[in-house]
């Protein structure tokens, strides 16, 4: 593998964590938001 | 093991960073937490858990300190795919097992643990046989994160490790005695946060710290041609084929996973399972690049430990600010996997040794349930704690007990689709596999000679009852034979004659075929004819106050059938939890 695809390789995988944070984060705020507006408890 | 020569913190610094996480979480703990709390939801928190919470919780679960180590330890092994080979594998067992989980979840809507749900569909010897095998599982798994903090702060305190041991077993079972799985659920979404956002910074900082790309050209002396090889075979045989056999098995055996299965609302179970799948792989193998750094760098882990690696390329290119937030996501790497162990044995506890078999279901006191668990965490984490000192191969040991739970996969997910098993049928093939698998994998018998080759023989079924009951959750029964058919005739000529020499991928594989076949062979011609819709009726709340329980966590619309266990109407989870107001 060349240098810059051995880069690629190794840096996609925070760049793909960082996603997935957003994505858990988002759908947890916002089903709080929810609860709260509902007056009801998350869990 | 003394920390003071290695030592990168403090004690005031390394007590202030546990009290901050072990302290967060309790106070976020008490948020949640209810004088009187309730049976059922101290063990699947109501049955209707959002996706932030249930994806986060999966992700964190799935994810421990060793799967960390272990990824690194990898990349470091067999060069750039090995971590692929630990974290690939792993991220798409959690995949593979979500149609399992969906079908499971219409015909037990609210059950607690999978056990639970065997005795309902066959009986007490394989309830007891699922539960002793969780119950060994998640004894080990906590000790194995007990030992993980030991040697972190060992490592990077002048703490010992005892001392290590103690501080982490004190504060996982501070936050999660009280509320059990709720608990557990809703810290592992601060966990998981953590340790994502950790990774996301600490890999790309080491990356450029330590001279990447250019030391790619510099250190790629340090490569062997296997490492240096993305389709290595070496690691392909040596790590990967033998994680996709055990990981299955993880996935099915593990009541962790169970029991999110069973709390996660049924309509976000697809979602769940795919986050956590690309969480899950995005991490571990992400963390496990930290190895392949390593290997170009030369790096040397102290006494050649390997379970050094992380800790001390940790310790030498970050900054004291990063290095806390690297304690803290492997902190909260083994809190959140030990915090769903101590769930998941008190479930077990609770309602399968106590609800199921001590009192039977209809007199079970809900409030002796809950006393039950909450001893059944002290006592675990004091067994954990004690377990940790002996300081025993953990890898090894999961490996065993990766392999034992292989016995037990056809029968388990046969029960929920085939009526023809049997009690008998299920029992039988579990103990006759791990007859078998014990010799292989142990080498109790010599496999040069005829052995070796119905070794292989069963470990080439054993490769297409894998692929088989993959293909099978996704496509149906049709396609999953032709597929196991196929890898069977495709594998055979490479494997009949060299398998046997690859004693752990094959203890794992002739596990499976073994359990398959006698399974098969003992229900193909019975005339039964099991009707799944008993288990919804025969699993199902212990505690009348979980009603309202169900009613508070869903809003308004309380209906008089609030809290009776429904059966789906369709696999794809469509069903509304009772008392709905949408």
């Amino acid at each position: 593998m060349s240098t810059l695809a051995l880069s690629v390789y190794i840096l996609m995988w925070p760049a793909i964590v960082a996603v997935v944070l957003v994505v858990i984060s988002s759908g947890f705020f916002r089903e709080w938001a929810e609860a709260r507006r509902n007056g009801r408890r998350m869990i | 093991m003394d920390g003071t020569e290695t030592a990168q913190f403090g004690a005031l610094a390394v007590v202030g960073l546990l009290v901050l996480f072990y302290g967060g979480t309790f106070l976020i703990s008490t948020r949640i937490g209810k004088k009187d709390e309730n049976a059922d939801g101290y063990m699947t928190g109501g049955n209707n858990i959002g996706f932030g919470i249930s994806a986060a919780s999966m992700t964190a679960t799935w994810i421990w300190a060793s799967s960390m180590y272990a990824s690194a330890t990898s990349g470091y092994t067999y060069g750039i795919s090995g971590p692929i080979h630990y974290g690939l594998w792993g991220a798409l067992m959690i995949l593979f097992i979500y149609p399992f989980g969906k079908r499971i979840r219409a015909v037990a809507p609210r059950a607690h643990t999978l056990a639970e749900v065997m005795f309902a569909r066959h009986g007490r010897s394989s309830q007891l046989m699922l539960a002793g095998s969780n119950i060994v599982g998640s004894l080990i798994s906590l000790m194995s994160n007990f030992i993980a903090g030991g040697v972190l702060i060992s490592l990077l305190s002048p703490f010992t490790f005892t001392q290590g041991v103690f501080a982490v077993a004190a504060g996982v079972l501070l936050y999660t005695l009280w509320s059990g799985f709720r608990a557990s659920v809703l810290t592992d979404f601060v966990q998981v946060v953590a340790m994502l956002g950790a990774v996301a910074v600490i890999v790309p900082f080491i990356f450029f710290a330590a001279d990447f790309p250019a030391a790619f050209e510099s250190g790629a002396h340090h490569l062997t041609a296997q490492q240096g090889n993305f389709f290595s075979s070496e690691a392909f045989m040596q790590q990967g084929a033998p994680y996709i056999a055990a990981v299955l098995a993880y996935a099915i055996g593990n009541q962790t996973i169970a029991q999110r299965l069973f709390a996660v609302k049924e309509s976000l179970i697809k979602p769940t399972f795919i986050t956590a799948t690309v969480g899950y792989g995005a991490m571990v193998i992400g963390v496990g690049m930290l190895g392949v750094l390593a290997l170009y760098l030369g790096f040397e882990p102290t006494g050649g430990d390997l379970n050094n690696l992380i800790p001390e390329m940790a310790a030498e290119y970050l900054p004291p600010v990063l290095l806390a937030f690297f304690f803290i996501m492997i902190v909260g790497a083994l809190s959140s996997t030990a915090d769903s162990d101590l769930a998941a044995l008190s479930s077990i506890v609770m309602a399968d040794v106590y609800g199921q078999n001590m009192t039977g279901k209809e007199k079970a006191n809900p409030k002796t349930m809950l006393l039950i668990g909450r001893l059944t965490m002290v006592v675990a984490t004091a067994a954990a704690v004690a377990f940790a000192s002996l300081q025993l191969s953990i890898l090894d040991l999961l490996v065993f007990v990766g392999a034992l739970w292989g016995a037990l996969v056809f029968p388990v997910l046969a029960s929920f689709y085939w009526e023809k098993v049997t009690n008998k049928a299920f029992t039988t093939s579990v103990l006759v596999a791990l007859a078998v698998f014990l010799p292989v994998r142990f080498g109790w018998i010599p496999v040069d000679g005829v052995f070796g080759v119905a070794v292989d023989v069963l470990s080439v079924a054993g490769i297409g009852v894998v692929l088989g009951l993959m293909a099978f959750g996704f496509f149906g029964l049709k396609p999953a034979k032709v597929i196991a058919v196929v890898a069977v005739v495709a594998s055979a000529p490479f494997a009949i004659g060299s398998l046997h020499e690859y004693a752990t991928l094959c203890g794992s594989l002739v596990a499976y075929s073994v359990s398959t076949l006698v399974c098969w062979a003992m229900s193909a011609r019975r005339d039964e004819h099991f009707d799944f819709a008993v288990i919804a009726e025969r699993t199902g709340d212990f505690d009348d106050g979980a009603a309202a329980a169900a009613a508070e966590s869903v809003g308004a619309g309380t209906g008089p059938e609030s809290g009776v266990p429904h059966r789906s109407g369709d696999s794809d989870g469509g069903r509304e939890p009772a008392g709905s107001a949408k």
